[in-house]
């Protein structure tokens, strides 16, 4: 699994669900910027995304980290999912 | 004692200046602390200090027995049963003290409503002083730990005064071992900014607080919420909105006020309100108001239920509805309460799904991601927020559920005459309000940025006319404030 999947996948899914064609506009090519201080996702939709990356990526995460540290920006996601052991795209 | 009373202008000072003339040490600094945070709770009530520091030692053995365990798991059975006992000591000391009545009293109406005569004694204790959030607190760290989130302290020191540290005991910000307990590992300096922003936070929460909120209260909603059956309509939505106003006047300028404390001694408390009557979804209001017990919620009740393995996995709705209620009876230990907390989950709930519905219309067509966008989405999205969130506050305000209800009936028949206390002092606070969450409206925020950018002097002056001003006109009977009693 590599990051830029992980990325595109994730983007995808907020264009999808939030953000309609405007995700990759919002984040600005930072894909360090905070999703939740720049309004890119609320705390409903962190659960949401949390659950569609469990699926799509056929992976179990741990409550101890679902933290913002894990979460809150495209490259913490991608970085995350890819520290995953047996991290995959779901066919 | 809290920061509001007259004995709170001299401790605070004299504390404040001890504590800078303390070798910068963390252990000075820390020791100096909890003395004073403990003398400032025994103040108010010196029998409930046992309590506090009971949980807090208690606590301290258990994050320290979780720490000892070496193996892999998280959630082995030993971790698991100490937590399970601090929980369990947490949640029965909020139970007995907070919930007892509530819980005495309802069974006894059902006992009755039975035809049974038999009744449980409702013992009328006094609520240990802020109880509700320190309790909170600590049992954010302890689970924190559990989940191996954080490591924890090893300080006993440290972690006393996190349980314990007075600006915020009181009513809070409810703060994680990440904000707080980091800070307090090291020693603080006196920087310029050290003072001159606690000041600034302090005398700004006090407006809010002491003048504002009081004003509004006195002469817009505590009359009609008294005898609603004497007012027209227009006075019961002033009632209504002028609490809104009021509640956050107090509360937030409360928690301003504890941030400025706390920052007089070099510590940052996180932010607990950001400008919440500029949210245009309830969700976005949850976000801005009171954040640190809402993000307590999300994090310890909310998203552990919705991402679980088990039956609640996925069921946003029905834990958005549990979230809600738990957050209605922290509140309070009322019926009251219980309806507000249910009244906002229906509302996050039809929020939530009004919203999945909207996207689904944008996916199928582009010009509803336009209309989102628009000024007059934007408008209507926050008049129905507001309308929903004042009209929220009629249980949180009355006093019973009857008192509730004849308010609702009040406001549709409209007995009396539309008798509003209008004078230019409860529009200046009213203003002020207003104002204050206007300065953060992108258009606007330049002006308030050009003023903390003005020379120190001129600022200076500034807020001598405005201590000036509330030495004058703050009422004698702002002594109390409304989430001292949650």
């Amino acid at each position: 699994m590599d990051e830029q999947t992980v990325k595109r996948v994730v983007t995808e899914w907020l264009d999808d669900n939030y953000h309609f064609g405007d995700a990759a506009t919002l984040i600005g090519g930072d894909e360090d910027k905070s999703f939740l201080q720049s309004g890119i996702l609320d705390s409903l939709g962190f659960v949401k995304l949390i659950l569609h990356i469990e699926q799509t990526f056929s992976v179990e995460i741990d409550r101890k980290n679902i933290v913002p540290a894990n979460f809150d920006s495209l490259q913490r996601i991608a970085a995350y999912v890819c520290s995953l052991p047996g991290a995959r795209l779901s066919p | 004692m809290n920061f509001i009373e007259v004995e709170s202008f001299f401790f605070l000072p004299t504390a404040v200046i001890l504590y800078w003339l303390l070798p910068r040490s963390r252990l000075a600094q820390n020791l100096f602390l909890l003395l004073v945070s403990l003398l400032f709770y025994a103040c108010w009530d010196v029998r409930y200090l046992s309590l506090l520091l009971l949980g807090a030692c208690l606590d301290f053995a258990i994050i320290r027995f979780m720490a000892a365990q070496t193996d892999d798991q998280p959630r082995s059975p030993s971790r698991r049963k100490v937590l399970v006992l601090s929980l369990a000591f947490s949640l029965e000391a909020l139970a007995y003290f907070k919930y007892e009545g509530f819980f005495a009293n309802s069974l006894n109406a059902l006992l009755s409503n039975l035809g049974l005569t038999t009744q449980l004694p409702v013992l009328k204790l006094v609520l240990p002083l802020g109880i509700s959030f320190y309790t909170l607190q600590r049992m954010g760290y302890v689970i924190d730990v559990y989940w191996r989130r954080i490591v924890p302290t090893q300080s006993f020191l440290d972690f006393l005064l996190f349980a314990c540290f007075f600006p915020q005991i009181t009513a809070g910000p409810i703060s994680r071992g990440g904000e707080l307990l980091v800070q307090l590992e090291k020693p603080r300096l006196l920087t310029p900014g050290t003072l001159a922003d606690g000041a600034v936070a302090f005398l700004l929460g006090f407006a809010l607080k002491a003048w504002a909120a009081e004003l509004i209260g006195t002469n817009w909603v505590d009359p009609v919420f008294a005898a609603s059956h004497q007012f027209g309509r227009l006075a019961h939505v002033a009632a209504a909105c002028g609490y809104g106003l009021q509640v956050f006047g107090d509360f937030a300028g409360y928690s301003l006020m504890a941030i400025g404390v706390a920052h007089l001694f070099g510590i940052t408390l996180p932010m607990n309100f950001n400008f919440p009557f500029l949210s245009k979804s309830l969700t976005e209001f949850w976000r801005r108001w009171h954040i640190t017990l809402n993000r307590w919620l999300f994090d310890y009740i909310f998203t552990p239920l919705s991402t679980s393995r088990g039956w609640w996995r996925g069921r946003l709705d029905l834990a958005l509805l549990l979230t809600f209620a738990a957050s209605g009876l922290w509140h309070g230990a009322m019926w009251t309460f219980v309806v507000w907390g249910l009244f906002h989950g229906l509302g996050m709930v039809l929020h939530r799904n009004w919203d999945e519905r909207y996207r689904a219309l944008c996916r199928r067509d582009r010009k509803y991601v336009r209309l989102r966008q628009s000024n007059i989405y934007a408008l209507a999205a926050w008049a129905v927020t507001m309308a929903f969130f004042m009209t929220s506050l009629i249980p949180f305000r009355a006093s019973s559920l009857a008192v509730a209800g004849a308010f609702v009936r009040d406001l549709a028949i409209s007995p009396g005459p539309d008798r509003v206390h209008v004078s230019f002092e409860c529009l200046a606070s009213a203003g002020f309000i207003v104002l204050y969450h206007c300065f953060d409206l992108p258009k606007l925020r330049r002006f308030r940025d050009r003023f903390f950018a003005m020379p120190a002097p001129i600022r200076g002056i500034a807020y001598g006319l405005l201590i000036v001003w509330l030495a004058l006109k703050v009422p004698a009977s702002a002594g109390t404030f409304i989430y001292q009693q949650f």
